[in-house]
């Protein structure tokens, strides 16, 4: 368990500043006061899902106010939209995938994950099984409708066919390693 | 729901005006699983990234229900040929 969770756990504790001035406009997070308070343990999953669940509250809260807060109805909320953009440049590779990096949940994933070990590149994963709302999330972020995900230096690379098909040609080995020496 | 394969094959036929398509259902019977070669010339002066994602923004709606897409194969018309000689020339 420590394993994957250290890996998934790392990314997320910008969850925490992802609370930014906007975002509370938007959301009407004001009305929350004690936001920080309930983000104390860092477990990644409720660190995650805690944005979602203030910005339904918020919702309801918000309704009969005059300021619209229709974005939180959207799987990606502005708040795990910009967690997000951190969280995927915050390591040169990242995998989001079923499963974790020593025990896929998936065959496609396997394959990426494959692909990046016999290459020898320094990756980090994060398990999409582990939270819906990231899931969910995640689909939007990258207009990309399955997993796996891979980033490259911040940027979305592709799933599984396009790793595999760029694996096949070179051009992924030509990316990671220009990614690494950036 | 399931997806039919035919469901999938019209679909991309009137989006992606295809010159060449094979849809084939990997699920084993249940419609979720779709592995897909497509040959169109709209892929054409765009990357794989962009191909893909002009195949799964055809099928956003079948993708609701399908679980897997794999696709094996987005080429332009050239590039197909190219293939096909090659693959004969092997045969031969």
């Amino acid at each position: 368990m420590s394993f994957h969770l250290q890996l998934v756990a790392r990314p997320f504790p910008f969850i925490n500043c992802a609370v930014t001035p906007t975002a509370a406009l938007t959301c009407h997070y004001h009305r929350r006061r004690p936001t920080c308070f309930h983000t104390k343990k860092l477990c990644s999953a409720a660190a995650i899902s805690f944005p979602f669940r203030l910005a339904s509250t918020a919702t309801k809260l918000s309704s009969s106010s005059s300021s619209s807060s229709f974005r939180c109805f959207s799987a990606l909320s502005p708040e795990l939209k910009s967690s997000l953009d951190k969280v995927v440049s915050s390591s040169k590779v990242i995998l989001f995938m079923k499963g974790t990096k020593d025990f896929p949940q998936c065959g496609f994933s396997n394959t990426v994950v494959q692909i990046l070990k016999s290459l020898n590149v320094p990756f980090e994963t994060i398990n999409i099984l582990e939270n819906e709302f990231l899931r969910q999330g995640l689909k939007e972020y990258s207009s990309w409708p399955t997993f796996p995900q891979l980033y490259i230096d911040g940027e979305f690379f592709g799933g599984c066919d396009i790793a595999l098909e760029a694996y096949k040609s070179g051009e992924l080995q030509e990316a990671l390693e220009k990614a690494m020496c950036s | 729901m399931a997806v039919s394969k035919e469901q999938v094959e019209s679909t991309l036929k009137s989006k992606l005006n295809p010159y060449h398509l094979d849809v084939t259902d990997t699920s084993g019977g249940c419609g979720a699983s779709y592995s897909i070669e497509v040959v169109s010339e709209q892929f054409e002066g765009k990357r794989l990234l962009e191909r893909h994602r002009l195949v799964n923004a055809a099928l956003v709606e079948e993708m609701k229900h399908i679980h897997a897409l794999s696709i094996t194969k987005a080429l332009t018309p050239d590039q197909w040929k190219e293939q096909e000689a090659k693959t004969t020339k092997e045969a031969a």
